[in-house]
């Protein structure tokens, strides 16, 4: 379009600015009550469909595990609160919330015995065991759901990963690298040498034997001098406990 | 899980620490604990009164995971049992030890019960009667160790409960009860 000098110009350009927002403002509405339109349809979608699978939700772990996944993709988290909508209709939160009390039950019975770290597997295994009784399996999914909660207590509670486990810890011990890869290694057998320490993870017996001194004291490890090949080893009750061993 | 004969091992007597002694102070309590704790019931369970700490002891022991309880390993958990009041030195030289899984009050409180259940108030039970006849069968009472049941007879009859006196024809003791 050409040009054209003068009020008249101005006057038009103007004009057709408001134009184009008024129709942008408008294209953006529609999009966010489609959005919100959705949304609603989602929500009361997945609302339906928990209250459908109720049972199958609060009976059988693996769906639990999945419907929760999928409620955190879209940004739901069923457990934020226990008085909300879904603790209503799930009786969900006060799940995980009972859980949690009986896992710190655990955490501070086995804490002389394995120095306040714990198997995931063990705790799983040891809370099954706790609420024979209720008829709801538990699966490593849950325990995890409801560690994540008692953090919010500020109480230490925190799931590390060594190797392929999982363990759980319920005192502020601080474990360096060089523990963690201990710990690692006693998952084979449920214990080690330093001799073993050495060679396997080329390090300097001093090393060896300083990092298996502090899991000693801080109650991580337990010497075993009774082998007739006379060495020295270091069990770890939290990687391989006596609940679950065979033995030497 | 191990058997010894009908008694179930608790499960931390087949983790081999736990037969040697700990250096660090709270796992060391925690394992005396778990053994004293053993130590009583199996003894209660196996009605051993008596353990030496030179003889074969099924506790002693673990062969499925080669482990054994060094001598000071023994002394230190029976010497916890003898500062509960749970066990006495039978020896100076610390080598046979009493287990008295109940102390000999409760002894005592047990025999009165006793008595007091099977209507022997004013009743007259020689010692070897209590100790194996057909009564106590069934009861705590039955194989007691003599010593522990003059001890907690003894009380008894200091508080008036129990007269004890020689047996004329054989020579047995008998105890009048007068609950």
């Amino acid at each position: 379009m050409r040009r054209r000098p003068g009020i008249s110009g101005l006057q038009t350009a103007a004009a057709a600015r408001d134009q184009y927002r008024l129709v942008g403002e408008n294209v953006a509405k529609i999009r966010t009550d489609l959005m919100k339109e959705q949304l609603a349809t989602f929500r009361s979608q997945l609302e339906e469909f928990a209250k459908k699978h109720k049972n199958d939700i609060r009976k059988n772990p693996t769906f639990r595990s999945q419907f929760h996944e999928m409620c955190s993709k879209i940004g739901v988290d069923p457990l934020a609160s226990n008085k909300g909508f879904w603790a209503e209709l799930l009786g969900i939160g006060d799940f995980y919330y009972e859980l949690g009390v009986q896992i710190v039950e655990i955490c501070l019975a086995t804490r002389s015995h394995n120095g306040g770290l714990i198997n995931l597997q063990e705790l799983c295994s040891l809370l099954s065991q706790k609420r024979k009784t209720a008829r709801e399996a538990i699966s490593e999914d849950d325990c995890l759901r409801a560690i994540s909660k008692l953090k919010v207590l500020g109480s230490g509670y925190e799931v590390i990963t060594i190797g392929k486990k999982k363990l759980v810890r319920s005192v502020p011990t601080e474990l360096n690298k060089d523990h963690n890869e201990i710990l690692e290694l006693a998952q084979g057998q449920g214990y080690v040498t330093v001799e073993e320490v050495e060679k396997r993870l080329s390090w300097s017996s001093g090393r060896a034997m300083d990092a298996l001194e502090t899991l000693l004291k801080e109650g991580l490890a337990m010497i075993d001098d009774g082998h007739k090949d006379g060495k020295r080893r270091y069990w770890f009750p939290c990687v391989a406990s006596i609940f679950s061993s065979g033995g030497a | 899980m191990q058997k010894l004969g009908d008694f179930r091992l608790p499960h931390f007597f087949n983790y081999p620490p736990y037969f040697t002694l700990q250096p660090v102070r709270e796992t060391r309590e925690k394992q005396v604990q778990l053994w004293k704790e053993l130590i009583l019931v199996y003894c209660r369970s196996q009605k051993i009164f008596s353990v030496g700490l030179e003889e074969d002891f099924p506790l002693f022991s673990n062969p499925a995971i080669e482990r054994c309880l060094s001598h000071e390993s023994k002394v230190v958990f029976l010497s916890a049992l003898v500062s509960e009041g749970r066990a006495e030195w039978m020896d100076k030289s610390h080598k046979k030890c009493l287990v008295l899984w109940l102390s000999i009050q409760d002894w005592a409180d047990y025999i009165i019960n006793f008595v007091k259940e099977n209507g022997l108030e004013d009743g007259v039970m020689t010692v070897e009667d209590i100790r194996s006849g057909i009564e106590t069968r069934g009861t705590e009472l039955a194989g007691i160790d003599r010593g522990v049941l003059m001890r907690a007879l003894k009380l008894l009859e200091q508080k008036g409960k129990a007269a004890i006196f020689k047996g004329s024809s054989t020579d047995d003791e008998g105890v009048k009860f007068s609950a």
